[in-house]
């Protein structure tokens, strides 16, 4: 796993892969970039998930990675958090290949997945504890800083609940207070409003949004446009497993009435023809 | 509607061999055909006590109930086992509850199971039939077995389903999973009772066998077995009595399996009943180095072991196993070394550590990325077996000797328990990152351990265990041979050779173990998270 060429296993011959630079000049070529991505690729059997992709992230920025169900966000950032192994291509987070170094590009993100389970058995407070004292922080940080967690994240009535009797909300809040726990500079969310009620949700863009003024930085994959417009700076679109458009937000909705609409063009979507369905309502059989 | 049913079943009990391709085709026929050959040997078997007519009553009374038990019991234990148990799967069916049951009756009578059932019951009418003029008799007694079983069984599941659709419903499951095994216990200890006069026309088994049928003849599954022999003698008045015994048995379990079913079509389950809240046991220990790392981890394990019925069942069957159960295999001097088996799986506890959370392994992943942590990771859930292990071996062993007045083997017994626990703890750590299988995390049962296509591989990290503690206790068991005998003196370099090799093989295994985890952590976590289905 140590070396670059590692990547070639899976379904890329050795000598097919593209010729990327080393990870050393790869960072000097992107400075100020929290993360990078080059020819980032992932197959399934036949089925290719993720194609070749190339992005850079600002530090700072609020990114949104956008598409349809299936366009490989998930993928993506599976391979990026070093959960899922890519078939070729690199990973660069603060400068440092996740593939190479995992101990030190996994100190620097904070990571929360979409439907993957937690340790159920433990409540949120010993689930932060026992994760701060698992990545070495002394007691004392991981006391003070799960305490506040817990309190801004208004966790507070879980009181020593244990995590397989949350709902979907507190898991999600569980989950982004042991991503921040360590004070990454990079958080990588996948679907984190997803089956959130309301009032977890503004939570979580409050402190999303804070997390982004103190000069961290935020990748998140989500399916509500409006919500993407509403909070990034910064956009992706993921169709097919390749991007298709990336950038400031303005320059990507470009002409377009809204985000939505843009990314119906983009995607080639179009709206539902009326017509057909006439039966509907018309037999109770 | 009950033909709808039948063609529902048959083309789920049909699907997999369906989906399957022309090697594998051939594979499913060869197992198929080999479990038949198993199957006849088996009603074979059952219809030659037809030659001993006077055992033949009493140990089929005691077949048929444990069949009868067997079927009531194994959708507590395996819930899910067939697709068409969950009666709320058809809540939303313009059904009535009569043409449901009529209906679930049918497809429960489909299937490979029942098929088993069905062939074993012919052996056990040919062998109550005597003269064979009662066959149709004994056969209609078995045709209601059959039914019995199946209504029973359905009764029990759709009253326990509501229960077990919540977790904490689920972890009572695993509790009753471990009452039967306490049953099991019982029962072999009563029926292989050590007091009866083993002297008496064919030893204690065939007593105890006895004793119990004449209780058991009084059910419903007994008054079956007994009913063809007594029309045989024209005790037409007993007849009677079992006849009523039995149909009135099948009568309340159909009667039980309505009310339960109209019950879980129309009320709402109580899925929403939250665990005991936990004791904010968080814990002092820092992972920095191995042994912070280990503590850290440790600390976790020792708590979820307790707080985890999926942990802490096993467990609890681990102490009756090295404590009580070497009394019910081995009689007297040498049961000290039956503890042996309760330090293999002692040590099995350390297994598929990768596997235990599913997809929660991710926070792992994130977390122990380095040598250290990841050796300290290995190290903590040996510690968590090894710990507790070796004072339930002790315990066992102590109790043995105690017991039987077996001094003189303790220094052998230790010897080889220890190795076989250290070696078990090291086998199945490195088989955790080797083959790592889901283990199921809707937890519907203690013993549905493995997740569709990951059989062979559960099976194979599940009992190399067994193996490899064997092997690393080989030095131990040669030098226990030799005290016994060459000179005892030797039991006494068991006791010094076995925790030694352990020792060795645990710090080799915990370095594999970690390097694996380092280099296939993705892999792994990619095996493990399809226990989340399951």
């Amino acid at each position: 796993m140590g070396t670059p060429s590692a990547f070639a296993g899976g379904q890329s011959a050795p000598g097919a892969l593209p010729a990327y630079p080393g990870a050393h000049e790869l960072a000097a070529a992107t400075p100020g970039q929290a993360l990078v991505l080059r020819g980032l690729t992932k197959a399934f059997g036949r089925r290719v998930a993720v194609d070749r992709i190339d992005l850079d992230v600002p530090v700072g920025s609020f990114f949104g990675l956008v598409g349809p169900n299936g366009a490989g966000k998930t993928t993506t950032l599976s391979m990026v958090t070093g959960l899922l192994r890519p078939d070729a291509g690199r990973v660069l987070v603060a400068g440092i290949d996740v593939w190479s170094d995992p101990a030190a590009a996994k100190a620097r993100m904070g990571v929360l997945p979409d439907g993957l389970r937690l340790f159920e058995r433990l409540s949120g407070p010993e689930l932060l504890s026992y994760l701060g004292r698992l990545r070495g922080m002394p007691l004392e940080v991981v006391r003070q800083r799960s305490a506040e967690l817990i309190r801004v994240l208004d966790l507070d009535d879980a009181g020593n609940k244990l995590v397989a009797d949350y709902s979907t909300g507190m898991r999600k809040k569980i989950t982004l207070a042991a991503a921040l726990l360590h004070s990454p500079s990079l958080l990588l969310l996948d679907e984190p409003l997803e089956a959130v009620d309301p009032v977890s949700a503004r939570i979580i863009r409050t402190v999303l949004t804070q997390y982004t003024r103190a000069g961290g930085t935020v990748v998140f994959s989500s399916h509500v446009m409006a919500l993407v417009e509403g909070l990034c700076s910064h956009v992706a679109v993921l169709a097919g497993g390749r991007i298709i458009a990336a950038g400031e937000l303005a320059q990507v909705r470009g002409g377009a009435a809204s985000l939505d609409d843009a990314f119906m063009h983009l995607v080639g979507a179009s709206d539902m023809q009326e017509g057909g369905l006439s039966w509907l309502g018309s037999s109770p059989a | 509607m009950v033909g709808v049913f039948a063609g529902l079943k048959w083309h789920l009990v049909t699907s997999r061999l369906r989906a399957a391709s022309g090697a594998k085709k051939l594979w499913m026929a060869i197992g198929f055909a080999a479990l038949t050959i198993l199957l006849l040997l088996v009603a074979v078997g059952f219809a030659s006590f037809r030659m001993m007519p006077e055992d033949a009553v009493p140990v089929m009374v005691t077949i048929l109930t444990l069949q009868l038990v067997g079927w009531l019991v194994t959708p507590l234990l395996a819930f899910g086992v067939d697709e068409t148990v969950d009666p709320q799967r058809f809540a939303l069916l313009p059904l009535r509850p009569q043409t449901l049951q009529r209906g679930l009756l049918v497809t429960s009578l489909i299937g490979y199971l029942p098929l088993a059932n069905m062939v074993v019951l012919v052996g056990i009418a040919v062998a109550l039939s005597v003269p064979l003029s009662l066959l149709p008799v004994a056969l209609a007694c078995m045709a209601v077995q059959m039914l019995l079983c199946v209504v029973l069984s359905r009764a029990a599941s759709t009253s326990m389903s509501a229960l077990m659709s919540s977790r904490r419903g689920r972890d009572l499951g695993m509790a009753v999973g471990l009452g039967v095994f306490v049953l099991y216990m019982a029962f072999v200890l009563f029926v292989n009772n050590p007091s009866a006069d083993p002297s008496a026309s064919g030893g204690a088994l065939r007593s105890g066998v006895f004793g119990v049928a004449e209780v058991l003849q009084w059910t419903p599954p007994g008054a079956l077995a007994v009913l063809p022999s007594l029309v045989a003698v024209g005790q037409w008045g007993r007849a009677a009595v079992a006849a009523l015994i039995a149909l009135g048995g099948l009568g309340l379990a159909w009667w039980w399996w309505s009310v339960a079913l109209r019950r879980n079509l129309t009320t709402v389950p109580s899925s929403t009943e939250g665990s005991a809240p936990s004791h904010g046991a968080e814990g002092t220990a820092v992972a920095v180095g191995v042994v912070g790392t280990m503590k850290v981890v440790a600390g976790r394990d020792r708590l979820l072991a307790w707080r985890d019925p999926m942990r802490r069942m096993p467990w609890l069957m681990v102490v009756i196993l090295t404590i009580a159960w070497p009394f019910v295999v081995v009689r007297g001097s040498g049961a000290i070394f039956a503890v042996a088996l309760g330090a293999l799986l002692c040590g099995a506890q350390a297994g598929n550590q990768y596997g235990v959370e599913g997809s929660g392994l991710w926070l792992h992943l994130m977390t122990v990325t380095d040598r250290a942590r990841a050796r300290g990771e290995v190290l903590g859930h040996a510690v968590v077996a090894l710990a507790p292990g070796l004072v339930i071996v002790l315990v066992g062993i102590a109790v043995q000797a105690v017991v039987h007045d077996d001094f003189a083997q303790v220094p052998a017994a230790v010897g080889v328990c220890v190795a076989a626990l250290f070696g078990a703890v090291a086998v199945s750590c490195y088989l955790s990152a080797v083959v790592s299988y889901a283990q199921p995390q809707s937890r519907k049962s203690m013993f549905a351990s493995s997740v569709p296509g990951q059989k062979g591989r559960t099976f194979a990290a599940s009992f190399g265990f067994l193996v490899g503690g064997a092997v690393i206790a080989l030095p131990a068991i040669v030098c226990t041979l030799l005290s016994l005998s060459v000179d005892p003196v030797w039991g006494w370099a068991a006791l010094v050779l076995g925790p030694v090799a352990g020792l060795i093989a645990l710090a080799i295994a915990v370095r594999l173990t970690a390097n694996r985890f380092l280099a296939t952590a993705p892999e792994i976590f990619e095996i493990v998270r399809a226990g989340d289905r399951v």
